[in-house]
């Protein structure tokens, strides 16, 4: 006996399947959802150039510009652990750590201050060392690892600074370093930049970035493609130290203070930007998306720090916040965050199919 | 003995498959029901929709309960409720236990913990658990430690105990799915004890096995699925061996291509008293040119093979050398440097990277190909990925959309041209048409076909027994662990690899199923 009249039920996600990528709905077709930060930009620029008169003004855009380095060079900080979904939240104290380092041996010792500056640098790499060594080798969750890690870095900052702000310590040949300006903008800005182009290049047009997508992607899988998985997690966890610790470089060009309170309040913006930052472009963490995730939510809240002229603290939190809990949900529903899911009817009838495995 | 569940005409039709064609089936109240059958022959998608996992297809399917009721009350197929109501009862392969929680709270699990004043009655809890376990023959088990430390056979005893809970009275189906799979040989007889003790209660046993010796010592009746038909039901005492594995493989004998490819001189794999996993002691060598399946049931070491000789799992002991390197306990990358490539058995979960392109799932294994200096040429890569993807007639929209969007069969030959890319002197498969159309089986077929005939040495473990016969040129059949049988030529035919992997087990040696 063989079915005749009774029509086969398909399981819908295999048709979908066979037909390839889905069609695009309107929200992909408009650009809505890979380039919603720079519409979010765009809007923010027109109404608030429309309603300030003071907004669009090369003051108060150089200021934006400026003020927000720091955050973007965290971001980026944050965004090379995370391309290998690994994350790094020490980064703040890190920042801060640099900076304490710096300033602590300008104010008790003679060296010259480059050397400093770069003592804090192998300082911060000796620590993203040590972080890398208990993600990999003793299997902790890089979550709590870091995590852990940014209390010893405040502890290590205040032993360092002796619990007190340190001010007026660096020497003026080395301020001068933030003083200086190309185009209107500081160099330090352009210091950004350039490292943002490097990082995109090895991200993006270098093999070594593609293994570090993969790790990301799926590190069992990256592993038995014979990639070095738990080098590149190693890797990633001290480049990010790096890159914190040139944070707080720029933190002392431009202001030349160490205090306790420096660091852990760059953290939100930064991981607020990569998540946000995440889901532009290319539908994965990347360095462009992550500066227009910034800067998008940096001009929004000059905009509206200029409309309410007085009171205005709680904007910055509040849009920082609320844009990390929309971006992480966009992020999530596009698939680009790993969150674990409800099970779905597609689910089922995938494992319908290697239906002859299952009854081995 | 009075009908307790029956089921008609059921159907279930996957894409590409028809996995229940008209499937009826009595079982009886008291009795041990065997259920046997080879591979895909649709035993797993009987159980799965009972327990209400899958849903039939089509709705002539009907089952009716007698339970409680002699007049027999319609039971919903593909309803989990239903087999909940009526007291229809599962212990899955992997016995579904929390390993972090204690016997009493794997109990309570489903069936709810006993309170006193909104508060966990401790003391009750415990009390039932170890009368639950007492009156299946396990009164040994600590019911206060994490499950996770129990041994095998305790656990299938809690699984049990846990499944029988609740149950007011007697007249009940219990299914057991593969019970035995990971059970140590001498644990095996104490499931028997228990089970032989549920049916004097009058409990009916569904029982699903591969092990034929179990399916003689414990069944009273059997019945046989083949191809997702039903071809009989018998009594086992009007059986034996010979005719059972007849009935369940039939009269169709697949033969191998006598005579195809003739292996070369050059040893390619060389393994020496491998151990480790459920592999007790092998000794394999393969040649250029060869395709060597591998065939075992599950438990038998065949499922260890390919994960070990490809760096996947570590290996116990014994020496492997691939293409004149040894690679040993060594990692993947320093098989893939040898000269190998494999495609894991788990495709989501070992193989795929699900939202990276097609391109770059192809390249990923030496993405510095197209690379000059730090500097990927990103042209040539798709060009080399696009000759792959040709050649291997990959059906994909763009090589740029996510690999998760491909059908299953598309993304395995994505995985086959990852690894023939780097144009391997050693391949090793490891279930690689699993849960793929009939189509793309065909063609990763012709693609084993060829890389054999350019000179490579290729291993296939499967347990698709006709699909080793369609590519092998040699069968090493495996079973406790060792290999049992090497066939050639024309003694390649589904019957005698069936029935070697099939053949009485010895279940008196120590671990020996391990």
């Amino acid at each position: 006996m063989t079915m005749t009249s009774e029509p086969v039920r398909q399981e819908p996600a295999e048709e979908f399947l066979e037909l390839g990528p889905p069609p695009k709905t309107w929200v992909q077709k408009s650009g809505l959802d890979k380039y919603s930060a720079l519409y979010l930009w765009s809007g923010f620029m027109i109404v608030f150039s429309l309603t300030q008169s003071q907004f669009l003004t090369w003051t108060s855009i150089s200021l934006v510009l400026t003020e927000k380095a720091i955050v973007a060079l965290l971001a980026l900080a944050f965004l090379i652990p995370l391309v290998a979904d690994t994350f790094d939240l020490s980064i703040g104290l890190m920042m801060g750590f640099s900076i304490a380092i710096t300033t602590a041996l300008a104010q008790n010792t003679g060296n010259p201050q480059a050397l400093n500056a770069l003592i804090a640098v192998a300082a911060c790499a000796a620590v993203g060392f040590v972080s890398g060594f208990i993600v990999v080798k003793l299997g902790v969750n890089s979550f709590i690892a870091t995590l852990g890690m940014s209390q010893v870095l405040a502890a290590a900052n205040i032993l360092i600074s002796g619990n007190r702000t340190i001010n007026g310590v660096l020497s003026e040949t080395y301020r001068d370093f933030g003083r200086t300006k190309v185009f209107g903008l500081p160099l330090y800005f352009y210091f950004v930049i350039l490292l943002a182009l490097i990082l995109w290049y090895v991200l993006e047009q270098t093999p070594l970035g593609r293994y570090l997508f993969a790790t990301g992607g799926n590190a069992d899988a990256a592993r038995l493609s014979g990639l070095p998985t738990d080098m590149i997690r190693w890797g990633t966890l001290v480049a990010s130290a790096v890159m914190a610790s040139f944070a707080g470089l720029i933190h002392t060009w431009k202001v030349g203070t160490y205090s306790s309170s420096i660091g852990p309040g760059f953290l939100f913006p930064a991981v607020a930007a990569v998540f946000f930052g995440a889901s532009q472009l290319k539908g994965r963490p990347n360095v462009w998306g992550t500066l227009i995730a910034v800067y998008a939510l940096a001009f929004g809240v000059k905009g509206l720090q200029l409309a309410f002229t007085t009171g205005t603290a709680w904007i910055e939190p509040l849009f920082e916040g609320v844009s990390l809990l929309i971006a992480v949900a966009l992020a999530s529903r596009m698939g680009i965050i790993k969150v674990p899911k409800r099970k779905r009817a597609s689910d089922e009838s995938a494992s319908a199919t290697s239906e002859p495995a299952v009854t081995a | 003995m009075p009908a307790l569940l029956t089921i008609e005409h059921l159907f279930k039709v996957f894409p590409g498959q028809v996995a229940l064609d008209d499937v009826g089936l009595m079982i009886e109240a008291g009795t041990t029901h065997a259920l046997v059958g080879q591979n895909g022959s649709g035993k797993s998608t009987l159980i799965k929709i009972l327990a209400g996992y899958h849903q039939p297809t089509g709705d002539q399917g009907r089952a009716t309960y007698f339970g409680n009721d002699p007049a027999g009350q319609p039971f919903e197929l593909g309803d989990g409720r239903s087999a909940e109501r009526d007291g229809v009862r599962f212990v899955h392969q992997d016995l579904g236990l929390v390993d972090g929680l204690t016997a009493v709270e794997n109990l309570a699990l489903g069936n709810g913990f006993t309170t006193k004043f909104g508060k966990i009655n401790w003391r009750a809890d415990v009390v039932r658990a170890r009368q639950a376990l007492a009156s299946i023959g396990f009164e040994s088990v600590d019911v206060k430690v994490p499950v996770g430390a129990l041994a095998p056979a305790q656990k299938t005893g809690v699984a049990l105990a846990r499944a029988l809970l609740g149950w007011e009275d007697n007249a009940h189906l219990l299914v057991l799915d593969e019970p035995t799979a990971s059970l140590p040989a001498s644990d095996v007889r104490h499931l028997f004890e228990a089970i032989r003790r549920l049916k004097e209660r009058g409990v009916a046993i569904l029982y699903v096995s591969h092990h034929l010796d179990e399916v003689f010592e414990i069944a009273d009746v059997v019945s046989v699925l083949r191809d997702g038909r039903h071809v009989t039901t018998e009594r086992v005492d009007t059986l034996d061996h010979d005719r059972l594995i007849e009935l369940m493989i039939g009269h169709k004998i697949v033969q191998g291509r006598s005579g195809a490819g003739p292996a070369g001189d050059e040893v390619l794999v060389d393994v020496r008293d491998l151990r480790g996993g459920n592999v007790h002691g092998v000794d394999l060598q393969v040649r250029s040119g060869e395709v060597v399946g591998v065939a075992g049931i599950t438990g038998s070491g065949r499922e260890d093979l390919v994960p070990m000789l490809s760096g996947q799992r570590p290996s116990a002991t014994g020496t492997v050398e691939i293409n004149g390197h040894h690679t040993d306990n060594y990692a993947p990358e320093d098989v893939l440097r040898a000269g190998a490539a494999f495609v894991t058995a788990d495709r989501k979960r070992l193989g795929l990277f699900p939202l990276m392109s097609v391109i770059d799932n192809t390249t990923i294994c030496d993405v510095g190909r197209n690379a000059r200096r730090t500097l990927l040429d990103k042209r040539a890569e798709r060009v080399d990925a696009g000759t792959w993807i040709e050649r291997l007639q990959v059906k994909t929209a763009t090589p740029d959309v996510p690999i998760a969007t491909l059908s299953g069969g598309n993304q395995q030959k994505v995985l086959f041209a990852r690894g023939l890319r780097l144009e391997p002197r050693v391949v090793m498969l490891d279930e690689p048409t699993q849960g793929i159309d009939i189509g793309a089986k065909e063609e990763i077929h012709s693609l084993i076909d060829q890389s054999a005939s350019q000179g490579a040495a290729v291993i296939v473990a499967s347990t698709d027994t006709d699909e080793l016969v369609r590519i092998a040129t040699r069968v090493v059949v495996m079973r406790n662990g060792r290999i049992v049988a090497d066939l050639v030529g024309d003694s390649i035919n589904s019957v005698s690899i069936e029935r070697a992997q099939l053949a009485i087990a010895d279940r008196t040696g120590e671990n020996a199923t391990l």
